[in-house]
Order: C-alpha cells, then structure tokens, then sequence
C-alpha cells in the first residue's frame, strides 16, 4: 500500500476497484443462469451489443444491470435466437442468459453474456400470446370478424400497408394486372408495418377507414413476404381486439410461415402473402363474374328451348295447313267424279229413253205405211187423183180408182148409201200407232 | 325496377336470378319472354361493365380519404 501526503492511509480508486475486482472474482467466478427483461439494446460500430437488464414489480425496476455481448458471441448467439423465436433480440424481451460477473474499473460492474436460450423466450412470448387469445375468445371477439359476410363483389379495397414495406408492390400489380380486366378501386392508407410504433399506426389506419366505411367493401393487411421477423406488433390486444371488432372483413397478408399471428387469428380471412391475398380478391370478384355467366347461360338454354318449342309447333302447324289445300282438293275431285259420272248416266238415260221414244215412233210410223195398210188388206179410193173419205160426194157414175195391194181398179159407182158407216169403221182402224207416242 | 345506375351488385344478382326463375318455369309468356331477356342483358352487360371500369366517383372519395390519412400519418411523424 503506498503512503500519501496526509496523515491518513488512502486507496487510490483504481486500488479500491482493484479490491472490488479482485472480491467479486474470488466470490462470484462461475458463470450463472439468469432470467431478466431486456430494457435496452444497442450495437456499436464493432458489432458489440450492449443491454440493459432489469428485473421488474409493475412498472417499477427493483434491480438492473449493464451487460454485454461481444461481437464474436453475439453473431452466433442473435442468429441463433432470430431462428429460433422470428424475432431478435430486442427491447421488451424477456431472456435466460448465461453471464459471468465483470468489473471494469473504469466502466464498474457488468454482466458478460456467453449463452442465450432462445426457449425461455419462445415460452414467454407464446404465454403472453396465450394469454391475448385467451382474452380475446373470453370477451367473444375472436371470431366476430369472422362472422361477417364477405362482400358479394370484393372491388373496394382499403388498403393498411407501408409503401417501403417488401410485397406492396408486388399486390398492386397482381391485382391491377389480373388476367380478367377486373378494375379494383384501392386507397391506400399507409402505416408502420414493423417496430414499436406499428401497432399504433395500424390503429390509427383503421380508425380512418372506419370513418368512411361505406365507401369500401373490406380492408387488407398486407406487409412484406420475404422478411419474418418483427410480428410482435400484431400479437398485441389492443390491435388484435379492434381488427375482430371493425364492421368490415380484414383480410392480412402479413407474410410469414410460423405460427399465425393474434392479429391473423382475430382477422376474417388470414392469407399467406400479400400476392394471396391479390388472388383471393381476384377470385372473389370472378366467383361473382361465373354466378352472373352462369344465370345468363340457363337463361340461353331455357329460351333456346322455349324457341325450339314454339318453332316445333310451328312448323307442325303449317304442315297440318300445307296438308288441307290437298285434302280439300281430294274431297272436291271425288265429288266432281260423282257428279261427272252422275251426269254421264243421267245423259245416257236420257239418250237412251228418246231412242226408245224414236224407236217406237218409227214402228208407229211403219205401221202407218199406206203399203202396209194395203197389204193388211185395206185400199186407197181415188176420185179425180184426191183420196176419197166420204161417200156422199160420191153419184151414180162417178168414176172412182181403188188402190190394192197389187194393182189399180177402177169402177162406175152404183150407189153411195151404205158407204159412210163403212168409212167410219175404216178411220177408225187406221189409227192405232198414234196413241203410245 | 332500378335504373341501372343506381342498380348494386346484389340487387343485379337477384334480378337476374328472378328472371331465370321466370323463365325456367316455362310461364311465361312468350311476348313478355322478350322484355324479360332483354332486361337480363341490360344487367348483364351493367355487371361485367361495372367490374372493369370502377366508377370515378368511389375512385374520388377513396382517393381523399387516403390523402386525408396520408397527411395524418405525416402529422404523426
């Protein structure tokens, strides 16, 4: 020990943080399995990672200490960690570290941390996460955003995302440049999507949506594929609990392939990447396209048919019609050849019945033949070349011709008494013939 | 009957599902038949149209309410 100029013995402070050192090192020189909560964290430009632990009671920290991760560990031990719980090591967190005691007797008395056991943490996140769900599903609200009905055309989306955030862009283009030329009307209402502050922005995003809910069909969450760390932000309740309670679906397309966040849970549809969630909307607008093609081809069909009805009974119609001209014609022939052939009978009736009329008037006249007459025996008197039918014009002398059948006599008359009466029988005899015509 | 422009998606539907009802049924009249097909086609052609060209009035209501949310955000930062 070295004298100073007072009378008193002194340490000198770098011989008492020598003493300190040295104490802590022969009472304390394992290495310790430690449980504490990572009130801060820094890199240095070394790639040193310097923390802040503290053990807290409520609000209220009731032992902290510095350590430090030097960069050689920490490369290995952070990488490990983010494998393991998505996430890395960050302020908030609760973590089972293995530390030995420092003391440096410039920068005093730190923890050095050689080992971190990513379970622990995993354990404590899931418990908190745990604990979210559960309160969720105790006050109803883990599936009441489920509950609502899907827009019918899903066209007006409000869109909660970061411009800087991986996949924006990439869910504007699939839905703009869908293959069926649907035209999306989307607003975009820009948020944090990662950090300390994401959860509050994304409220915020929601609260303006909720203003103007009438003018959208439903709102997307979408954030970055290709990153998955950092979801803390949507394992919160106050986010997860507002998503379950909006009046229109929430669809998230928040991008990673762990365990569904609180928020995907509480949501009404959780999609994989924001591309999926363009699919999704994509397909919701054809479901309704092929509902509409399908109605307008029943009504095709359906009037297809009642055509082909109407045209069937049509033509059978006009073919009943085309038919009736031909058996009207039909039946007027057979009455033509009816009447034709009555006609023709009537006529040879008729012809026939004059030709017996002539036949028998030709015998009547025969019978009349003053040569037939002759030869039945009857003659033909004369007086001065006249035929001579009454008697009293006759006198004594008179010279008379008779005509028989052969030959002419001719005599001197005596007498004309008895003569009249016998001329009268004669007439009479010469008649019959006449009476049948 | 709504004129078309006032016509929503699920007022369209439901036209259109009405009017192949009608059809299917085979009652109705072959007159009317025309009328009804020719509305079908006016809802039709309503639909497909309005799933490709969003109209311009919700583009404009949407696009302020998200410069209204964008100068919001500003504010915040």
């Amino acid at each position: 020990m070295q004298k100073i100029s007072s009378e008193r013995p002194a340490l000198s402070l770098s011989q008492l943080n020598g003493l300190i050192k040295s104490a802590i090192l022969d009472t304390l020189p394992d290495q310790y399995w430690v449980v504490a909560e990572i009130a801060d964290l820094k890199l240095n430009q070394k790639g040193h990672c310097y923390l802040e632990l503290v053990e807290k009671e409520g609000n209220a920290a009731i032992a902290q200490i510095k350590a430090n991760i030097w960069a050689y560990e920490y490369r290995s031990i952070g990488n490990r960690f983010l494998k393991a719980t998505n996430e890395p090591l960050k302020q908030g967190m609760k973590i089972l570290f293995l530390a030995s005691l420092l003391f440096h007797e410039v920068y005093g008395l730190s923890l050095n941390i050689k080992d971190i056991d990513p379970t622990y943490t995993m354990g404590e996140m899931a418990r908190k996460k745990k604990e979210v769900l559960d309160r969720l599903r105790r006050e109803g609200l883990i599936d009441r955003n489920k509950a609502l009905e899907l827009p019918l055309v899903p066209q007006r989306i409000a869109v909660i995302s970061s411009p800087t955030a991986a996949g924006y862009g990439d869910f504007f283009n699939h839905l703009d440049n869908n293959p069926y030329g649907y035209s999306f009307v989307h607003t975009l209402f820009p948020a944090l999507m990662q950090g300390q502050d994401a959860e509050g922005s994304i409220l915020k995003a929601l609260a303006a949506i909720r203003k103007q809910k009438s003018a959208c069909d439903l709102v997307v969450i979408i954030r970055g594929g290709g990153s998955v760390i950092d979801l803390n932000c949507f394992d919160g309740y106050p986010l997860a609990a507002e998503v379950a309670n909006f009046p229109l679906p929430v669809i998230t397309g928040i991008g990673h392939q762990k365990d569904d966040t609180v928020v995907d849970i509480a949501a009404h549809t959780k999609m994989k990447t924001p591309t999926a969630v363009a699919e999704f909307l994509i397909s919701g607008m054809r479901s309704f396209e092929e509902n509409i093609l399908g109605l307008e081809n029943r009504i095709v069909t359906s009037v297809e048919e009642l055509l082909r009805d109407e045209r069937q009974s049509l033509i059978s119609f006009a073919q009943r019609l085309s038919l009736l001209p031909i058996r009207l014609a039909a039946v007027h022939r057979n009455r033509l050849m009816i009447i034709s052939r009555d006609i023709q009978g009537r006529v040879k009736q008729l012809m026939q019945h004059e030709q017996n009329r002539l036949t028998r008037a030709e015998q009547a006249i025969r019978h009349l033949d003053p040569a037939l007459v002759l030869r039945r025996g009857y003659s033909i008197t004369t007086l001065k070349g006249k035929i001579l039918r009454d008697a009293a014009l006759l006198k004594s002398g008179m010279l008379i011709e008779t005509q028989l059948q052969n030959g002419t006599v001719t005599s001197i008359v005596q007498s004309g008494k008895e003569i009249r009466k016998s001329a009268k029988e004669q007439r009479t005899d010469l008649l019959p013939g006449f009476e049948g015509a | 009957m709504p004129k078309n422009k006032e016509l929503t998606y699920s007022q369209a539907l439901k036209e259109l599902e009405k009017i192949v009802t009608d059809i299917e049924s085979e009652e109705v009249d072959i007159d009317i038949l025309a009328e009804k097909i020719k509305r079908a086609s006016q809802i039709l052609t309503f639909c497909k149209g309005k799933l490709r060209t969003a109209e311009d009035e919700v583009k404009k209501v949407l696009a302020e309410m998200g410069d209204k949310a964008d100068t919001e955000a500003a504010d915040e930062e």
